[in-house]
């Protein structure tokens, strides 16, 4: 049985991890994670193994979007199992282009000791966690 | 949205494992049918597709049934939010034609239930949909 009650799965990922996506603060998304996490993203099988791995992913998401935003959450919480499954909306504007892309999107994070260790990644569209 | 469920966590785990994906690969229309509520919305995310009311999501199955000589879900990793009627699986989905050609999908499925059917399904794959 997890230490955590069910609110604390929904604000770390809507509060801290997303809330940080959508600031652009690496600190705050990276504090999320255990230093061994992965982040698999299942549409495109692309693997981030390890903190180095998906902080590199992140920057290539900051670096080419202008605006991110998560919402319209759906949460399936299961504190037992230390895990949380969301379904979500997400918006990103392209830097270059200012392209407006929109996706219908699920991750499923597993926790350990409050952290991020495992996360799998669906998305509606092309893959944008390269 | 929503809905006031009366089942427990064993309870959401059994419909979604027992009384639905096991009788998918079965292919025992009557039983997976009878999972949903008549008004029941059937999503594919990750493709945009949707199966709206019994009708339309037994018409999915048909077809889909009979594309594949066999259908097998396994190795599923099940989410419970009791509290809320909602279940959330990751599973493998192991699909053979009829001439050997075999698909592999890693997907997820979310079903919001109210009472003891499912209202809302939503599906995310790992690759083609098969559900259309």
């Amino acid at each position: 049985m997890s230490d955590f009650p069910y609110e604390y799965y929904v604000d770390i990922v809507t509060k801290r991890y997303f809330h940080g996506v959508d600031n652009f603060d690496m600190d705050m998304v990276l504090g999320c994670f255990h230093p061994d996490a992965a982040l698999r993203e299942m549409t495109s099988n692309t693997l981030h193994d390890g903190l180095d791995q998906i902080r590199n992913m992140f920057v290539g998401l900051f670096d080419h979007h202008s605006r991110i935003w998560h919402g319209n959450f759906v949460h399936t919480v299961d504190a037992e199992r230390q895990a949380i499954c969301s379904q979500f909306s997400v918006e990103v504007t392209a830097k270059e282009s200012g392209e407006l892309l929109r996706y219908e999107n699920c991750n499923r994070f597993y926790l350990e000791d409050g952290k991020f260790k495992r996360v799998f990644v669906y998305m509606s569209g092309e893959n944008l966690l390269k | 949205m929503q809905y006031s469920c009366s089942l427990d966590s064993d309870g959401l785990i059994d419909l979604a494992l027992n009384k639905y994906f096991a009788n998918v690969d079965k292919k025992n229309l009557d039983a997976v049918l009878n999972c949903f509520h008549d008004n029941a919305m059937m999503t594919v995310q990750t493709a945009f597709a949707q199966h709206v009311g019994k009708q339309n999501i037994k018409r999915m199955f048909t077809d889909f049934m009979g594309a594949y000589d066999a259908i097998v879900h396994r190795d599923f990793t099940c989410t419970v939010d009791a509290a809320n009627g909602r279940i959330a699986a990751s599973f493998i989905a192991e699909l053979t034609q009829a001439d050997g050609k075999r698909t592999f999908l890693e997907n997820t499925n979310f079903w919001r239930v109210r009472d003891d059917k499912f209202q809302e399904v939503y599906i995310y794959m790992s690759g083609e949909n098969p559900l259309v």
